[in-house]
C-alpha cells in the first residue's frame, strides 16, 4: 500500500500526530482540542484523505458523545443535581448543562486524537513506517510484529473474501436479509479462523526460507529518504512535545501544592 | 572423493528417518550435491519429494514441524546456506515487501546487505527469472506462474551455495519452463548446486545430471536421467512432457454437432479488476459433450475469463450463457446451478471438517436433502478415487489429493459447465489418469473447459484447444496447440 504522506519521512507524521494528541489532551480546553482537531483535519484534506479522517473521527466521536449523555441522563446524578437552566432532556430524563460540556470535551479530545493518528493509519504506509523505525535501531522481530498488526486487518478481509468467493462458487447465498447473513457469517468464521492460522505458519516458513532471523538487523533495498529540514522539523515536533509534558506536570504538581 | 571434490559438497546428507507428526516420511536417504551439479528428485506423490527437499534446505525441525535422525550437512557455509522454491507460490509470499522488487529484496535484507548491493542481487535475481516487468507489482495482483518467478527470483537473490525447488513448473508455461531451466543452468554454470524436485520429466532428462527416485519415502533407484525415467514404469515421461504435439488422439466431436449445440457461449466480453482491463472483446464457444483446454501464457488472462464466467470478476460488456441460460447480471451463488469453478490454489476452496461434507457442500448450498448431497458428493469422490477418505479432514491431505477433493466438490454439484484451472499441477501420472477420469464423466453431464499449462494432458483429455493471448482468443480449433508451441 503506498501512502499520502509518502513523500515525507514516516516519523515526520508520527511526530506530529503524536504531538496533536498530546496538545488536544494537556493544552487549555476546550480550545487546544478544538484547534488539534481543525489542524488534523486541515493536514487530512489537504494531502487528499479528508474525507477517510473525517469518517475515522466521526466514527470515533459521535458514539462516544451519545454514549456519555445516554449515561448521564440513565445514571439519574444529573437529574438529581437539578440540572438548572440550560439543562436538556432526553426523553424523560434530564442532563446538566456540566455533563454536556463534559461529553463535547471527551468526545473533541478523542476526535482530535483519532483525526491525528488517522494520518497514520490512512496515509503512512505500514511497511515504509517500520523500515524508518527499523533504520533507528527497531529489532526486525519487532517491525515484523508492527507489519503483521499493521497488516493484520485488510489480510482477514482479503481471507474473508476468498472464502466467501469460494462458498458462493458452490452455491451459497450471502444475501436473505439479516437472517442469511447471519448464517453466511457463522460459515464463514470457522474456515476464516483455520485459513488465517495456517497462512501464519505459512509466513513462517517463507521468513524461514529467506533467511529471516529476528536477532540480526536488516539490510534496506532503499533506505527511507530523510531530508536535513525535515530532521529539524522533526526535533522541534519532539521538543515541543516534550515541552508540553513539561509544562503539563509542573501545572499539575504546583496545583497539588 | 578428492580433497577438492570434498570442497565442492553444497549438500550431504545421511539421513536415517524423518518423522513428521510421529510418522516417518523418508528414510534411508544419503544424498551429496555438489556445485555446478543439477541433481532431480522424482517419485509418485507422497514419495516424500518434499519431505527430502525440505530436510535438505534444513527447513524440517524448523519452520516446518518433523524430526531428522541423521546428518545434514552445507560444508560450503552460506547464510542461509539453502534457498527454496516452493510449488504453492501462493504459500510463498512473506508480505514484508508491497512490491514485487521489495519481496525479492526480503531475503538480501535479511542478510543485512548494503543497499546497492540488495539492489544489484533484486536487478539480476528480476531479469533472471524473467520477472523485471513485474518489478513494480503488488504480488498479490499476479497470476500463478508470475507468482512462481517472483519466488525463484526471491530465492536467486539470495545467492545461497545451494537452491532446492519444489515443482517449480507446476505453474507455468511452457515458454516460463524453458526459461526457468535456463536460469538454472546458468545457475550451476556459475557455481552452485541445485536440487530439484519435479513432476515435469521432460524437463528433469534435460536439466539433471542424475536423478534419485523415492518411493514409499525411500530410495528406489539413482542414475542417469533418462536411463532411469524410461525404465520405471509409474513415472510415465509421456504423461508428464511438454514435448511437441503432434496430432490430437482424442477424435473431435461431430463438427454439425459442435456448431448446433453449443455449452457455453460467450460473445464480446470485457472484463478485468478496476482500472485493468484483461479481457477484451473476447468471444468464445465450447460445445456440449466436449472438454475444451484454455492455454496460454502466464498472466494471458485464462483464470480471469474463467472467473468472469462464474461471476467473480464483473463483465462489463459481452455476453455469456451456459446451456441456453443468460448469466449476465446473475450473482455467483445462482450461476453455481449452471457453472462449477475448480480454483489454481484448491487449498484455499476447501472449508469443511470432512472430506465427505466438503464434497456435500455445493449440493446441500444449493438446496439438496443431506442423503442426497451425500449420495452425489460419495460418487464424486469414487470418479476421483477419494472414497478411501471421507471421513479424513481436508486440511490434512497432501495438495495433490486436495487438488482432487475441490474437483470431486465441484462434479458433486452437477454443474453443465466445469471449469477446471491447473487440475494437473503437481499431479502424478495416477493423479492425473484420475481427473482424466473426471473429465469423462463431466463430459457426459455437459462441457469442461480446462486451463492448463500442461499441454500433454490437453493433447490427451480435450477435443478442442483455445489459446488465449493478452485477452482475447488467438486461435480457436485444431492448429491452436501446435501454433501455441511455435509462440516466441
Amino acid at each position: 500500500m503506498s501512502g499520502a504522506l509518502d513523500r515525507w519521512n514516516p516519523l515526520t507524521p508520527l511526530a506530529a500526530a503524536l504531538l496533536l494528541v498530546v496538545a488536544a489532551y494537556t493544552g487549555p480546553q476546550p480550545w487546544s482540542a478544538v484547534a488539534a482537531l481543525a489542524i488534523a483535519l486541515g493536514v487530512a484534506t489537504g494531502s487528499g484523505m479528508g474525507r477517510r479522517v473525517l469518517a475515522l473521527v466521526s466514527a470515533v466521536a459521535i458514539p462516544t458523545v451519545l454514549l456519555l449523555l445516554i449515561m448521564s441522563a440513565t445514571s439519574g446524578d444529573a437529574s438529581a443535581a437539578g440540572a438548572g437552566a440550560g439543562a436538556i432532556a432526553i426523553g424523560s430524563a434530564r442532563v446538566s448543562r456540566a455533563a454536556v460540556l463534559d461529553a463535547l470535551g471527551v468526545s473533541l479530545r478523542l476526535g482530535a486524537a483519532v483525526g491525528a493518528l488517522g494520518w497514520i493509519v490512512a496515509g503512512v504506509s505500514p511497511r515504509r513506517l517500520t523500515r524508518a523505525l527499523a533504520e533507528r535501531g527497531l529489532p526486525a522481530w519487532c517491525a515484523y510484529v508492527l507489519v503483521a498488526s499493521l497488516e493484520a486487518v485488510p489480510e482477514a478481509r482479503r481471507r474473508a473474501r476468498e472464502v466467501q468467493d469460494a462458498q458462493r462458487c458452490r452455491g451459497l447465498s450471502t444475501g436473505g436479509g439479516v437472517p442469511g447473513r447471519l448464517r453466511a457469517l457463522a460459515r464463514l468464521a470457522g474456515p476464516l479462523a483455520v485459513s488465517l492460522v495456517t497462512e501464519s505458519e505459512e509466513r513462517a516458513l517463507a521468513l524461514d526460507a529467506r533467511g529471516f532471523d529476528p536477532r540480526r538487523r536488516r539490510g534496506a533495498l532503499a533506505p527511507i529518504a530523510d531530508r536535513r529540514g525535515e530532521r529539524l522539523a522533526r526535533a522541534a515536533l519532539w521538543l515541543a512535545l516534550v515541552a508540553l509534558l513539561a509544562w503539563r506536570i509542573a501545572r499539575a504538581l504546583r496545583g497539588a501544592a | 572423493m578428492s580433497a577438492r571434490d570434498r570442497g565442492d559438497v553444497a549438500l550431504s546428507m545421511r539421513v536415517r528417518r524423518v518423522e513428521i507428526g510421529g510418522v516417518t516420511a523418508l528414510r534411508d536417504v544419503s544424498l551429496e550435491v555438489r556445485r555446478g551439479e543439477i541433481v532431480g528428485i522424482a517419485g509418485h506423490v507422497g514419495a516424500g519429494k518434499t519431505t527430502l527437499a525440505l530436510t535438505a534446505a534444513g527447513l524440517l525441525g524448523r519452520a516446518v514441524p518433523g524430526r531428522v535422525d541423521g546428518e545434514v550437512r552445507h560444508p560450503l557455509g552460506g547464510s542461509p546456506p539453502a534457498s527454496f522454491v516452493f510449488a504453492n507460490p501462493w504459500t510463498q509470499l512473506t508480505e514484508l515487501g508491497g512490491t514485487v522488487e521489495e519481496e525479492v529484496a526480503v531475503g538480501p535484507e535479511n542478510q543485512g546487505l548494503a543497499s546497492h548491493v540488495i539492489r544489484a542481487r533484486v536487478d539480476a535475481a528480476l531479469a533472471a527469472a524473467d520477472a523485471a516487468r513485474l518489478a513494480l507489482r503488488a504480488p498479490r495482483t499476479l497470476s500463478g506462474g508470475e507468482l512462481q518467478r517472483v519466488a525463484l527470483a526471491s530465492a536467486l537473490a539470495l545467492d545461497a551455495p545451494l537452491m532446492v525447488l519444489d515443482e517449480p513448473t507446476a505453474q507455468l508455461d511452457p515458454e516460463s519452463a524453458r526459461d526457468l531451466a535456463a536460469s538454472l543452468r546458468a545457475l550451476a554454470t556459475r557455481g552452485a548446486a541445485v536440487l530439484l524436485v519435479e513432476q515435469n520429466l521432460e524437463l528433469l532428462a534435460t536439466l539433471a545430471s542424475r536423478v534419485v527416485v523415492l518411493a514409499d519415502g525411500a530410495p528406489l533407484a539413482e542414475g542417469a536421467p533418462r536411463a532411469l525415467l524410461e525404465r520405471w514404469p509409474p513415472l510415465d515421461p509421456r504423461l508428464g512432457a511438454t514435448a511437441t504435439v503432434e496430432a490430437r488422439e482424442h477424435p473431435a466431436a461431430p463438427a454439425a454437432r459442435q456448431a448446433h449445440d453449443p455449452l457455453l457461449e460467450i460473445d464480446g466480453l470485457d472484463a478485468g479488476y478496476g482500472a485493468h482491463e484483461v479481457l477484451h472483446q473476447l468471444s468464445l464457444r465450447i460445445p456440449r459433450g466436449t472438454a475444451c483446454a484454455w492455454i496460454g501464457r502466464n498472466g494471458a488472462g485464462k483464470s480471469t475469463l474463467a472467473r468472469a464466467v462464474m461471476g467473480l470478476v464483473p463483465a462489463r460488456r459481452g455476453t455469456i450463457r451456459v446451456a441456453g441460460t443468460p448469466l449476465d447480471g446473475l450473482p455467483v451463488e445462482r450461476r453455481a446451478r449452471h457453472v462449477g469453478l475448480v480454483f489454481q490454489d484448491p487449498g484455499r476452496q476447501l472449508f469443511s471438517r470432512t472430506v465427505l461434507e466438503e464434497a456435500a457442500f455445493g449440493p446441500r448450498a444449493l438446496g439438496a436433502r443431506r442423503a442426497h448431497a451425500e449420495e452425489a458428493a460419495r460418487e464424486a469422490l469414487a470418479v476421483v478415487g477419494l472414497s478411501m477418505l471421507e471421513r479424513s479432514h481436508p486440511g490434512d491431505l497432501a495438495p495433490q489429493l486436495q487438488r482432487r477433493l475441490s474437483i470431486a466438490a465441484a462434479l458433486a454439484s452437477r454443474p453443465a459447465l466445469l471449469m477446471l484451472d491447473e487440475p494437473t499441477a503437481g499431479q502424478d501420472a495416477e493423479g492425473k489418469m484420475w481427473i482424466a477420469r473426471a473429465l469423462g464423466v463431466q463430459r457426459a453431464r455437459g462441457a469442461a473447459a480446462v486451463i492448463t499449462h500442461d499441454l500433454a494432458f490437453a493433447r490427451r483429455t480435450c477435443e478442442r484447444v483455445v489459446t488465449i493471448a493478452h485477452g482475447r482468443v488467438s486461435n480457436d480449433g485444431a492448429g491452436a496447440l501446435a501454433g501455441y508451441l511455435k509462440m516466441p
